[in-house]
């Protein structure tokens, strides 16, 4: 037997030294890879763990003037399901097919799909969707999410505007607001295994989203509402194409209301309006759609016709060309080079004052003033009163006015463009016009937003506008606005009277082209009170059937309106109005104006 | 009659037999601790695979119990058995067994089941599958051992050592072809052997630069993924297939001191592919963190200690000579994969002893403890 020797043992001791060196460094390399690297394995392993999933941040709500809600959110739920957690599959084709009314073949395709997530239905109501989470099915997934409401439905439509299922703004302040209101989705972080399933229990990291700022408008509801059903009482006796109304505040371009009937249902914003011809092509579907959702009022350029003379009348006491008194004469028609061009009124007004030419909205005197204006009195007033501009309203798609080339204008043009014919121009630009005329020169940008209010800490930033001073003289203005009174008072507008209160305003009938058409817009633009006009209206009825006068179907529109919003706003009615109305702009009395 | 006689010759001995209860409780140990390892990061990948989350711990289990019978009956049995005479044929036991793992080699070459690309696996039908190459760790061991034991002063030089080299070489052979780590461990545990035995060490550098030379050929020569794994090796972050060592990079850089606790592993749920296997000790770095991985290392090294006494103690030469080749087996398992894992090697496949699942493996390590166990037993002390 041959023992073992102490060199066999020596030998083993080094063998084991080597061994117990080897084992050393590796505890150095394991220290070195789990404390200095630590932080950046970690960090790339993390990487690959984590899963994003978008959490989407509440869109900002919309709010009228008086802070009740016109456009908010409302919680919805996606149901989807997820193909590797799935045990019962039958159950669970039963259970959705049921709850969500979907058939068992569509719900079966999905379900039986390997696919790492699979969408059954978006948008259900929180109500339903808890039912169904309350079956706690494995595999079937309810993340909430928001939709967007609008609690007043057709309320204001083309202006309040839509989004997209991406929370996105479609049309109007929706989408001129998009920024504001759209908000920093955040992220919920989930661990996964490597097949790229959840992990129920583990720590979630999230990235809180930021909710949208909230944006008050200066659109009142009631007033809204309320001219919306004038609007809309018009559409229907009338039988016309549309009625667009547009409120605003002339002092500072806050706009009430802004009326375009028919309105669509914000909440169905893809539903074309009953007796659309079916079916339709794709495009024709598009432009059908477009046209519902245009907001003419801004959008569309019309002929103003006599409310223009509002414009004429200013440029003529700007350039000092008329004076109130001067007289003139109408035989029912003026002779302009070898044009015969009529006044409304065929057998003519006779032997007239300016004054009483502003009433009557007689053409002829109206042709004459623009003459004596002449054409660069004219546009210098149209530039100062901003029609050659889109007047900067906070609403997409703004049209810009179609004017003349200066230089193309002959004696015949001067003479329509007179009287608002032979260019166009948007509803807003004139109501802008109008009102620099009416508030002592101020050119406003009119607007609906008027402040906003971010989610954190309700930081508010009040919106601010232009606004152009001394574009008129004050001198002016203030002859204009006693002129347009005496329009309601004595003259064409005197429909759109009303009792205890001074209004001032101009009728218009414009024949839309070709003119052989006959069809017309009847357009009445009024302020109240004269002096210190505090609203300002404008009515068009778009195409009315039987009377399209303007002074006798658009006049009494405005004031119905008046009726109601002025003492709404705050102007009470003073009995003693009209009797002095009656001494200052009677058939007889000697109205000195300067 | 034979009682008495017994008795009287312990008497005139005053001798008892030891018993080395520390290396037997640190295997257990090290064996309870594997199965709970393994359950931790087997169990998702069983659940998903095998719908039974315990199918790996249960295999795993039923091999460790067969192992620690095997271990308590071989540790009770004479290791001197081996060079004893067997009936029938007129060879020793230990050659026997030299020349069945050779068979089977042979035999695995041919019929062998190809698991991940490999021909490593003798299917056993019902009873799954065995894996020859582990038995022909053991038989290595014992017949290195015996080659030395034979002739003792012949492996002074160099010409000595080629001898046993010449004995083994049909193995190494074999196996070196399927199965690159375990020809290393088989060569190591080789050389291991007969430095032990050596009164010479200086040739072991000779012999050694010609083995470093041998492989370094095998790895250019042999088949690409061998160079590739060294491309690998030197630019895992970058590499298209360095997926794997990645991610056990990351298991262990997760860890971080504590861990993230038993069972809280990320890189086992499918990241770090077949954790319960080679990167097992990756996953025991993530959960347990650096504390956790020191003290695996740390119960190695007393094992290590232990079978370092007993070889030292050993009643004769043979003793201790396979006590010093299963301390050199362990010792280059446990470093191999800790290596690998760490990334601090090319990439081979080396199980850790004990934890690392895998049926033979645990049943023919515990065997060998078994053995060793068997060495400790024959060491008569005097109280």
């Amino acid at each position: 037997m041959t023992k073992t020797k102490t060199y066999n043992r020596q030998n083993l001791l080094i063998v084991v030294l080597v061994i117990l060196a080897l084992s050393f460094i590796l505890v150095g390399r394991l220290a070195y890879l789990m404390i200095v690297q630590s932080v950046y394995y970690g960090d790339l392993a993390r990487q690959i763990h984590e899963r994003e999933r978008p959490i989407k941040a509440e869109r900002g709500r919309i709010y009228d003037r008086n802070g009740i809600e016109i456009a908010g959110n409302k919680p919805v739920s996606t149901i989807s399901v997820i193909h590797s957690q799935i045990k019962e599959p039958e159950r669970v084709i039963k259970v959705l097919s049921e709850e969500l009314g979907i058939s068992e073949d569509e719900v079966r395709k999905r379900v039986e799909k390997v696919s790492s997530i699979e969408r059954i239905k978006s948008n259900v109501d929180k109500e339903l969707s808890d039912k169904i989470r309350a079956y706690k099915l494995d595999g079937v997934m309810v993340d909430e999410d928001y939709k967007r409401f609008y609690p007043f439905e057709s309320l204001a439509s083309k202006v309040i505007g839509f989004t997209g299922s991406d929370n996105q703004g479609i049309i109007g302040l929706e989408v001129k607001y998009d920024n504001y209101l759209q908000g920093l989705d955040g992220t919920i972080l989930t661990l996964t295994t490597a097949k790229g399933v959840e992990i129920d229990d583990a720590a979630e990291n999230r990235i809180e989203p930021v909710a949208g700022s909230n944006l008050y408008l200066s659109l009142d509801i009631n007033i809204q509402k309320y001219a919306e059903q004038i609007a809309t009482k018009l559409l229907e006796s009338k039988e016309a194409k549309s009625v667009k109304m547009l409120v605003m505040n002339p002092q500072n371009g806050e706009l009430y209301a802004m009326v375009n009937v028919p309105e669509f249902n914000l909440n169905d914003p893809y539903t074309l309006p009953e007796g659309t011809k079916n079916p339709l092509t794709e495009k024709e579907r598009n432009d059908q759609l477009n046209t519902m959702w245009r907001n003419e009022c801004i959008s569309d350029t019309y002929e103003p016709g006599s409310s223009f003379k509002v414009v004429t009348a200013t440029a003529a006491l700007e350039t000092k060309s008329v004076r109130l008194n001067d007289s003139f004469f109408c035989p029912g028609y003026k002779k302009v080079e070898d044009r015969m061009i009529r006044c409304h009124k065929t057998t003519g007004h006779g032997s007239e004052t300016f004054v009483q030419g502003i009433q009557n909205s007689c053409n002829p005197v109206f042709m004459e003033v623009g003459a004596r204006v002449g054409v660069d009195g004219m546009y210098k007033t149209f530039r100062q009163l901003g029609l050659f501009q889109k007047t900067g309203v906070d609403l997409p798609g703004e049209a810009n006015s179609i004017m003349h080339n200066k230089k193309n204008i002959g004696a015949v043009e001067l003479a329509t463009i007179s009287f608002g014919q032979s260019f166009q121009i948007t509803p807003l630009q004139l109501m802008t016009a109008v009102s620099t005329v009416i508030n002592g020169g101020n050119r406003i940008t009119p607007h609906f937003g008027v402040k906003i209010e971010s989610s954190d800490e309700g930081n508010i930033k009040e919106l601010s506008y232009d606004t152009k001073e001394n574009m008129i003289s004050k001198d002016t203005s203030e002859t204009m606005k006693q002129l347009l009174e005496s329009v309601v008072a004595e003259g064409s507008g005197h429909n759109a009277f009303l009792e205890g209160f001074r209004i001032g305003g101009k009728t218009a009938t414009s024949e839309k082209l070709p003119r052989s058409s006959n069809k017309y817009i009847s357009s009445f633009i009024g302020f109240a009170p004269a002096d210190h006009p505090k609203i300002i209206a404008l009515v068009l009825i778009d195409e009315p059937t039987g009377i399209y006068y303007g002074g006798t179907i658009a006049a009494p529109a405005v004031k119905e309106l008046f009726d109601n919003v002025l003492p709404y706003i705050g102007i009470k009615p003073d009995p003693s109005i009209r009797e002095k109305t009656k001494e200052t702009f009677g058939q007889n009395s000697n109205l000195i104006l300067y | 009659m034979a009682r008495t006689s017994r008795e009287q010759r312990n008497r005139r001995n005053r001798s008892y037999s030891y018993y080395d209860y520390s290396l037997l409780f640190l295997t257990l140990f090290l064996v309870g601790f594997g199965l709970i390892m393994i359950y931790s990061t087997s169990s998702y990948s069983a659940q998903l695979v095998k719908n039974d989350s315990m199918y790996y711990l249960k295999r795993q289990g039923i091999s460790a119990v067969l192992g620690i019978i095997a271990m308590l009956i071989v540790s009770k049995l004479n290791y001197k058995m081996l060079l004893g005479k067997m009936p029938i044929l007129n060879i020793k036991p230990v050659t026997a067994l030299y020349i069945v793992s050779i068979l089977l080699q042979v035999y695995v070459l041919f019929f062998g089941v190809e698991i991940n690309h490999a021909k490593r696996w003798i299917s056993l039908g019902p009873l799954g599958t065995f894996q020859p190459s582990d038995l022909s760790k053991v038989a290595t061991v014992l017949f290195v051992s015996y080659i030395v034991y034979m002739a003792p002063k012949k492996i002074n030089n160099i010409t000595g050592f080629f001898r046993v080299g010449v004995y083994i070489s049909p193995l190494i052979v074999l196996i070196g072809k399927e199965n690159m780590s375990t020809a290393i461990v088989i060569c190591g545990i080789m050389v291991g052997i007969c430095f032990v035995a050596s009164k010479k060490k200086g040739y072991f550098f000779a012999a050694g630069s010609i083995i470093v030379a041998i492989g370094a050929l095998y790895l250019m020569l042999g088949e690409g993924y061998r160079m590739e794994r060294v491309q690998i090796w030197l630019d895992v972050e970058n590499h298209e297939k360095g997926f794997q060592i990645l991610q056990g990079l990351y298991a262990i850089a997760s860890g971080g001191l504590t861990g993230t606790g038993l069972g809280r592993s990320m890189q086992k749920l499918g990241y770090v592919p077949e954790a319960q296997n080679d990167m097992i000790f990756s996953i025991i770095c993530e959960e347990l963190g650096l504390f956790g991985a020191v003290t695996v290392i740390l119960l190695f090294a007393l094992l290590i200690w232990r079978l370092f006494i007993i070889a030292i103690n050993a009643p004769d030469l043979y003793g201790g000579l396979i006590t010093s080749g299963i301390l050199v087996h362990v010792a280059l398992q446990v470093i191999i994969n800790v290596a690998v894992v760490t990334n601090s090697i090319p990439s081979t496949g080396i199980p850790l002893p004990f934890i690392s699942y895998g049926g033979t493996s645990i049943a023919v390590m515990l065997v060998e403890m078994g053995i060793a166990l068997s060495v400790s037993n024959q060491i008569k002390y005097e109280r």
